[in-house]
């Protein structure tokens, strides 16, 4: 359906289009000047990628082009490409530049979905992917929690863990981002009904009931999410999942409760009482439903630092504490789904580093950009007392926990995290006057002071469509979430050079919108 | 092949150990101190011992301490071509596996020029009768996938493939109500293992540990086939048995309370003692879920990939029409389900989607796998050396049959399998046959599971024998 909007010739692609493709095989020279002037202007991008284009370049007369069309219709015979974009060269795609396999290339502020945390082909990761213990985790792959290899745990520390948010020193890693939730909800249902069992052992009723799926065995313990959550599509995830209507259809769910999540005025300081009256609404009602149910039958809440698939919203450090004081209230688990938000896009490592919370969150989950998945705890009891309880064939990666090494160990020599701060910082002032520039064609722009993690709303999703596409014409790869916002997700490389191209597609195509 | 005389094995592990090497008692002294600080930060409980993968080789496995183990466990059923073979290794180091780990797509959104490529590999070796593929991360992952893919084609006979949603769907599945979120449920089996996340929990029957604690759907399970061995001593009581057990199936399918969208089986119970079924039963169960409008979903996670003597197991069964669906993982290192049915495709897009829709990384090594699977015909090896070593099991049950009862997995490839009178002597065993240098994995609560590779031959099966009757003879 999308590629059918995509094969239009866009009005705007003429005007960058530029003359070759020769221009981006440029000579060695080129790429040391380019390699010293990353080191003067201080610029990761420029260290990194050397050939980085320094604009969108355009072979083909529409997006995708007639190469990736005809590819498209192969791929779509033998798997679903019907969400398809366009047929990506990953070969020709570099730093913050993606392109198509007719050799079109463009900013890229997606980043597939998300999760590209240091650009195409990026020389470092390169290294570790052809390490001989990439290697070897490729194909060797471990029964890890059966047969650990030697050096998982300094993979895991000088990586993953290093990594861990203020006030988790452990990990249980998985596979996906609905993986990592629903193994911290299996912990967080056994630490519930470990605590009420005490120290009595499993009665006979509980191991014959759980063979029926029945209680007491399998208890009818709960999970509570917000409204426009998304937390994954498996079955105990989507079940806290509150996005869309299309995530969920058809699929048989959870009776878990869900609470209101705030929906903040924008511009914030114009709206600081009613918004602070949102919060307050929100927290009454989430202890309220919490109070209809019998304790300890909400083992956990999840929420996310930012909704993100829900449309970017945001809430105060304020609500996050108020959420952190109910839960210890009630004696309930707070898991903190980190995996859109997390390594460093909202200008901390984890986005929950903005709230400084008097008591950490139970469990922070992980995914996306950090490539490998999992939950981080500190809590011993959050490990079941029984090993083969919180069990699987694989237990998480190996080699996605090799590349979270490096993605940690550049980030941290970087120092990407603060660097994209900054840029954020200037992006957001600039699409603040922007869209003061252009009243009326964007709102609510959210995301100030939270890095590059930047969203705003169009219209209505009509409009949004038609921007996202245009967007595109003028060589902007660029998401939307929720119904009509849009969404920045650009990598931790992407720097001041780039948002000026970003920006200045932006005000042409808001010009014409 | 190079020479005739030398094995495929041989002809990828030259360097491969002649016997194993034991050379500290287990767990070593390196060993503990490796599990000690893996266990700070990281549950290991469950370690059998921490690996040296660098220095292992083929069928041998190497822990930190240097004892070298011959391995018919293969990381629970999930080493394919031994360790550190060298075709793997060449596909691990090629441009595309780099560019696959360091740029790894958005499938759904953002296939990749080679995606096609990747994904017609990975239909060479589709079962017969199955031309589509989708994509997921593990066997737990597999399953649900195709439990969506399920309902989704459950509710869209019920509307009509093309029909749009009502606005209550769309209403109350925001509140994880019906219609929206409609009451189905996916069959299965006493005993059956379908993985562990929510929903594939609710599916798994095999122990309370793998469920104990947490929620689940109130799903039917029916009873899979307990066959008297030896069978052919047996045939009438376990045709008597499949019938039985087919009658249960049919009467769930009759009387459950909510629909049931999907039958799910193994065709071989692994993690629930490797219980056998036979072509009857299966046939049986392919007439039964066509007559009630269910689809019929093979769990082939464990039995996949050659280790049964052909490539997919439950092509022994000869069921026709074939599976709807059927999902696999652990050998082939890429997950998912194979399928043929175009409408088992959900009518819409970013119905069936997720951030990364699978792995290509994954993806890449399963093509490879299978082409290797296919080029040097090691489904049909592995028959060839189950069929060398059921024989001398089958001596070695008759010489200490209070250790060995039930033999199974005879025309089954190296999928072999038997029972001891209770849990602890079967731990006692699996414990013992480290200190002769064989790592040996157990199922259920008091049987042991043949799992090698598909380039364990000849000479490791009489390693293999020559270790239990070792042991045993002990006892």
């Amino acid at each position: 359906m999308l590629s059918a909007r995509f094969s239009r010739v866009s009005p705007t692609l003429a005007a960058f289009r530029t003359v070759s493709k020769t221009k981006q095989a440029k000579s060695a020279t080129a790429g040391a000047i380019a390699y010293r002037k990353g080191i003067r202007y201080n610029s990761t991008a420029a260290l990194y990628y050397p050939n980085e284009p320094k604009k969108p370049q355009a072979v083909t007369d529409s997006i995708p082009g007639p190469v990736s069309v005809e590819l498209n219709e192969v791929l779509g015979e033998v798997f679903d490409n019907r969400a398809s974009y366009f047929v990506t060269d990953y070969d020709n795609s570099i730093g913050n530049y993606i392109s198509d396999k007719d050799g079109n290339q463009l900013l890229d502020v997606y980043c597939q979905i998300s999760s590209i945390p240091l650009g195409y082909n990026n020389p470092e990761l390169f290294k570790t992917a052809q390490s001989k213990e990439m290697a070897s985790a490729l194909i060797n792959r471990p029964a890890l929690a059966c047969f650990p290899p030697a050096e998982y745990a300094n993979i895991l520390k000088e990586g993953i863990l290093a990594a861990a948010p203020p006030g988790t020193d452990k990990v249980w890693t998985a596979l996906s981002g609905s993986c990592a939730n629903e193994t911290a909800y299996k912990a967080a249902f056994m630490y519930l009904a470990a605590k009420k069992r005490g120290s009595l052992d499993f009665s006979d009723e509980e191991l014959t009931s759980v063979m029926n799926n029945e209680a007491p065995g399998s208890p009818e313990t709960v999970i509570l999410s917000f409204d426009k959550g998304f937390h994954g599509r498996l079955f105990g995830s989507l079940s806290t999942t509150r996005s869309k209507a299309l995530h969920k259809l058809d699929i048989p769910a959870f009776k878990w409760p869900k609470a209101p999540f705030p929906a903040l005025k924008y511009p914030l300081n114009e709206h600081s009482r009613e918004n602070a009256e949102e919060e307050a609404r929100c927290l009454a009602e989430f202890e309220e439903i919490i109070c209809q149910y019998p304790p300890h039958t909400i083992a956990a809440i999840i929420v996310e630092p930012v909704q993100s698939e829900g449309g970017d919203n945001h809430a105060s450090s304020v609500f996050f504490q108020g959420l952190r004081d109910i839960t210890i209230k009630y004696d309930i688990l707070m898991i903190v789904d980190e995996v859109q938000t997390g390594v460093g896009a909202s200008g901390k490592f984890w986005a929950h580093e903005h709230w400084n919370l008097t008591t950490p969150p139970d469990m922070v989950t992980f995914s996306k950009k950090f490539q490998a998945a999992g939950f981080y705890y500190s809590n011993p009891n959050l490990q079941p007392k029984q090993a083969y309880r919180q069990f699987n064939t694989w237990c998480g990666d190996p080699s996605k926990a090799l590349i979270a090494r490096t993605i940690y160990q550049e980030v941290v020599k970087n120092d990407l995290v603060t660097k994209t701060a900054s840029v954020g910082d200037y992006l957001y002032k600039e699409l603040d006057s922007l869209f003061k520039r252009h009243p009326g064609k964007a709102k609510n722009l959210r995301g100030e002071d939270y890095g590059t993690f930047i969203a705003f709303d169009c219209a209505n999703p009509t409009k949004r469509n038609e921007f996202l596409l245009r967007m595109r014409g003028a060589g902007i790869n660029i998401g939307g979430c929720g119904d009509f916002s849009v969404r920045l997700r650009p990598t931790l490389v992407f720097e001041k050079s780039h948002a000026a191209v970003l920006l200045s597609a932006m005000e042409t195509t808001l010009q014409e919108l | 092949m190079p020479h005739p005389t030398i094995s495929v094995c041989e002809g990828y592990f030259p360097e491969e150990p002649v016997a194993p090497v034991v050379v500290t008692s287990s767990p070593g002294p390196k060993l503990k101190k490796a599990a000690d600080a893996l266990n700070k930060v990281f549950d290991s409980r469950a370690a059998y011992f921490v690996a040296d993968y660098a220095k292992s080789q083929g069928n041998y496995i190497v822990d930190v301490d240097g004892n070298s183990y011959l391995d018919v466990y293969a990381q629970i059923a999930s080493i394919p071509l031994g360790y550190n073979n060298p075709k793997l290794v060449e596909v691990a180091k090629s441009d595309k596996m780099t560019s696959a780990i360091i740029n790894r797509p958005a499938l759904g959104n953002f296939p990749g020029a080679d995606t096609e490529e990747i994904i017609a590999e990975l239909l060479k070796v589709a079962p017969k009768g199955q031309d589509k593929v989708w994509s997921g991360l593990s066997g737990a992952d597999a399953n649900e996938l195709a439990f969506k893919a399920a309902f989704m084609w459950y509710q869209s006979k019920k509307r009509g493939y093309s029909s749009g949603f009502s606005t209550e769907e769309t209403e109350s599945v925001m509140k994880n109500q019906a219609p929206g979120s409609p009451e189905l449920a996916i069959m299965s089996f006493e005993r059956a293992f379908h993985g562990r996340l929510f929903a594939s929990a609710s599916t798994t029957c095999s122990k309370p540990i793998h469920k104990l604690d947490l929620p689940s759907f109130n799903w039917p399970k029916a009873e899979f086939p307990s066959y008297k061995y030896p069978l052919e001593a047996n045939v009438a009581a376990n045709q008597e048995e499949d019938r039985r057990c087919l009658a249960i199936v049919e009467n769930l399918l009759k009387t459950w309370a909510v629909p049931i969208a999907a039958v799910l089986i193994e065709p071989i119970q692994s993690e629930g003692g490797d219980n056998h079924a036979s072509n009857e039963f299966f046939q049986g169960l392919r007439d039964v879920t066509l007559k009630y409008g269910s689809l019929l979903i093979v769990d082939e996670v464990q039995t996949g990939v050659g280790a049964t003597g052909t490539f997919w197991a439950h092509e022994h069964f000869n069921m026709s029409p074939p599976p709807d669906m059927v999902t696999f993982s652990k050998k082939f290192q890429s997950a998912g389900y194979y399928f043929h049915d175009p409408e088992i495709i959900p009518n819409q897009p970013y119905r069936q989607f997720n951030t990364w829709c699978g792995d290509p990384a994954r993806m890449i090594l399963a093509g490879a796998i299978g082409k290797e699977v296919v080029d040097k015909d090691l489904a049909k090896q592995a028959a060839r050396v189950g069929n060398y070593l059921y024989p001398k099991l089958e001596a070695l049950a008759g010489k200490y049959p209070a250790y060995m009862a039930d033999l199974r997995g005879k025309n089954r490839a190296t999928f072999i399998a038997w029972s001891f009178k209770d849990a602890s002597l079967r731990n006692k065993f699996l414990a013992d046959m480290k200190t002769v240098g064989i790592n040996v994995g157990g199922c259920a609560e008091d049987s042991v599971r043949l799992r090698p590779t598909l380039v364990f031959e000849e000479k490791h099966a009489d390693i293999l024998v020559a270790g239990i009757e070792k042991i045993l003879s002990s006892y």
